[in-house]
């Protein structure tokens, strides 16, 4: 199993109260599975993206990413996990505002530390991969929205990581312009990725082959999606 | 690492924003400035002092009547002492084993004619034999003052280049004769030029025999002597024999006070490393203060940066950006911006020292350890002002950083 979690709680403390986000979460994503992550605000799944993306560890529980106890790792493990096993893709795109397009794709691998040649190589091939092979040289302000997203994707991406994390990825896209970064996931999970959206747009989970339904910091329902919407043929259908 | 991104954001922050950036590295440039600037001055100084000084009279010292007066009670006690005279430089010239040269000075100014022309405050020296060793003078045309000069006291006198080329212009001066505050003289030499010391010229004056001086212009009246010893080890003997002999001509009792000073080259370097420890310790006092207060400008710089770039470190850290990873991009930034300003500090010290080193007398060089010293200055100071900030942002939860706006 790729990830397994088991009786994960955390717990956060708010003036002298205590929050409990998440409270007893237990869930299994296999390799190359299609997942989304559903819930109302407060409902914890922020919570578990976080502690999925090795951003922060539980109070108590076990995540085990790839056979190895994330809960337990330092800061600097958990950079190295981060840079090695997970690729991010944000609702607000998060580049770096004053590097092109190419520089911020390498980024990941500048901490990895690949030499210069072959990082350029591995950035134009990603950004390549997303249909941006003429834009490698533009500013995130010289890009439009749907570019800039494609340029996190492509960033995601480059270091070839085990899962692609994204959260809430056509937030802040019109529904055009959001179908065709649909599109681009379903092509990464099609070519052996493990997707894992974050969202609470039921249109967006619904591409997705799998959808955990979180409530109150617990897993309320985790079913496969007999009808999984496919992103091109929505693309396809003129709005109504 | 990503040293080369960490410095080309930290110079396209600067070129982004010259004045904030001229401001920031103000205090770094001031400081380094004054540094360099002092140091290059006194580095130009020592030089100087051990060029023409040092070498000029090594392992000479001087006996006079005054020796290093500092004071006026001191000046009314020296001013009571016997005249030093020929005979004392006799007595040395006899009594001494470890002195190679004694030579008897004095001088005075005077004017020079020849024919027509004029030349006004011109130094003459006395000077007995040896005198071409001790004031460092070589000849260019025709001879040096002999001893039979000395002692027939004739009208004999050799002439700097600049007095040649004043009084003579085009004509050859040896042979020649001149008026030296009146006298007549035959120019038999023709010094080679030495250039200016101080700002003042080397080669404006004529060398008489000492008892010619002293026949023409000074029955009566104190010499200095001029004694070089065999080496530099026996420097301290000859002092010795020498203080012993003027001592016994002088019918000095055990425990009474020299009646005549004795001055080495040694003397005045001390004199020298007062006045130059002193400009030293303003300068550092100075220097510390620009750069504590230039430090504090640029660790407030980072904060504010640091406070900008939240987001970005969120970014970074996301990636996969560890805290050392962090900590190196800030401190990097911080280093070459305080650097930029030591390099700026540099440069503009290093062009006041040759500036006021090309217009004035005092003499400058820009030396290597000097510009390291800036540069390391500098360096110390990004590191140690940036560290607070780098170490803040470098702690920063990615969670918290990528939420921020």
């Amino acid at each position: 199993m790729l990830i397994s979690i088991r009786g994960l709680h955390r717990v956060y403390q708010v003036g002298d109260q205590e929050v409990r986000a998440l409270d007893g979460v237990d869930l299994d994503i296999a390799q190359n599975e299609y997942v989304a992550i559903m819930g109302p605000s407060g409902s914890g799944k922020s919570t578990l993206m976080n502690i999925l993306g090795c951003l922060d560890t539980p109070s108590t529980g076990s995540y085990r990413l790839k056979d190895l106890e994330i809960a337990k790792m330092s800061d600097d493990e958990l950079a190295r996990i981060r840079n090695q096993e997970i690729g991010f893709v944000f609702q607000t795109f998060n580049l770096l505002p004053r590097a092109d397009a190419l520089h911020n794709v390498e980024l990941p691998l500048v901490y990895a530390g690949m030499r210069h040649e072959e990082r350029r190589a591995r950035a134009r091939e990603a950004l390549a991969l997303v249909g941006l092979a003429d834009r490698m040289k533009h500013r995130p302000n010289e890009l439009s929205g749907g570019q800039r997203q494609r340029v996190a994707i492509a960033r995601a991406l480059v270091n070839r990581p085990s899962i692609i994390l994204a959260d809430e990825p056509t937030g802040n896209l019109d529904s055009k312009t959001g179908e065709e970064i649909m599109i681009a996931f379903e092509n990464i999970w099609k070519q052996g990725n493990t997707v894992i959206l974050v969202t609470h747009e039921p249109d967006i989970a619904d591409h997705a082959r799998r959808v955990v339904r979180m409530k109150d910091g617990r897993v309320e329902d985790d079913r496969v999606n007999p009808n999984p919407r496919s992103a091109a043929a929505a693309a396809a259908t003129p709005p109504a | 690492m990503n040293l080369r991104e960490s410095v080309g954001i930290a110079l396209s922050g600067i070129r982004a924003n010259k004045l904030r950036s001229f401001l920031t590295l103000l205090g770094t440039i001031i400081g380094v400035a004054s540094v360099i600037s002092v140091v290059s001055f006194v580095e130009g100084m020592n030089r100087y002092v051990t060029d023409k000084i040092l070498n000029a009279g090594a392992n000479v010292f001087q006996v006079d009547k005054y020796g290093l007066v500092m004071s006026r009670e001191a000046f009314d006690i020296a001013n009571r002492r016997p005249d030093v005279t020929l005979d004392d430089a006799d007595a040395l010239r006899a009594g001494m084993v470890s002195a190679t040269l004694v030579v008897p000075m004095t001088e005075s100014r005077a004017v020079l004619r020849f024919r027509n022309k004029t030349m006004k405050g011109v130094n003459v020296h006395g000077r007995g034999a040896g005198y071409d060793v001790v004031d460092d003078i070589a000849i260019k045309d025709g001879r040096h003052l002999s001893d039979f000069d000395d002692r027939q006291r004739r009208p004999v006198c050799v002439i700097g280049p600049e007095v040649a080329e004043e009084l003579f212009e085009n004509v050859d001066p040896v042979g020649r004769e001149i008026r030296v505050g009146g006298q007549n003289f035959e120019v038999v030499g023709l010094t080679v030029a030495k250039g200016k010391l101080m700002g003042q010229s080397q080669d404006r004056f004529v060398t008489i025999p000492v008892q010619t001086f002293m026949k023409m212009f000074m029955e009566r009246g104190s010499l200095a002597i001029a004694v070089k010893s065999i080496d530099e080890a026996s420097l301290p003997l000859a002092q010795q024999e020498a203080r012993n002999i003027l001592r016994g001509l002088r019918h000095q009792r055990p425990g009474q006070p020299d009646a005549f000073g004795i001055t080495t080259s040694d003397t005045f370097l001390q004199l020298y490393h007062a006045v130059t420890g002193g400009l030293f310790v303003v300068t550092i006092g100075v220097a510390a203060i620009s750069l504590l207060v230039g430090g504090i400008v640029i660790m407030n710089i980072m904060l504010v940066s640091v406070t900008e770039r939240t987001r970005e470190i969120g970014i970074r850290k996301a990636l996969g950006a560890k805290r050392r990873d962090i900590m190196t991009q800030f401190l990097v930034e911080s280093t070459t911006l305080s650097l930029s300003g030591g390099l700026i500090g540099i440069v503009l010290g290093g062009g006041l020292a040759l500036l006021v080193g090309a217009i004035s007398p005092l003499p400058a060089a820009l030396s290597l350890p000097a510009v390291l010293m800036g540069i390391l200055m500098s360096t110390g100071v990004g590191v140690f002002f940036g560290s607070y900030p780098a170490v803040r942002a470098a702690r920063l939860d990615p969670i918290e950083a990528l939420r921020y706006e």
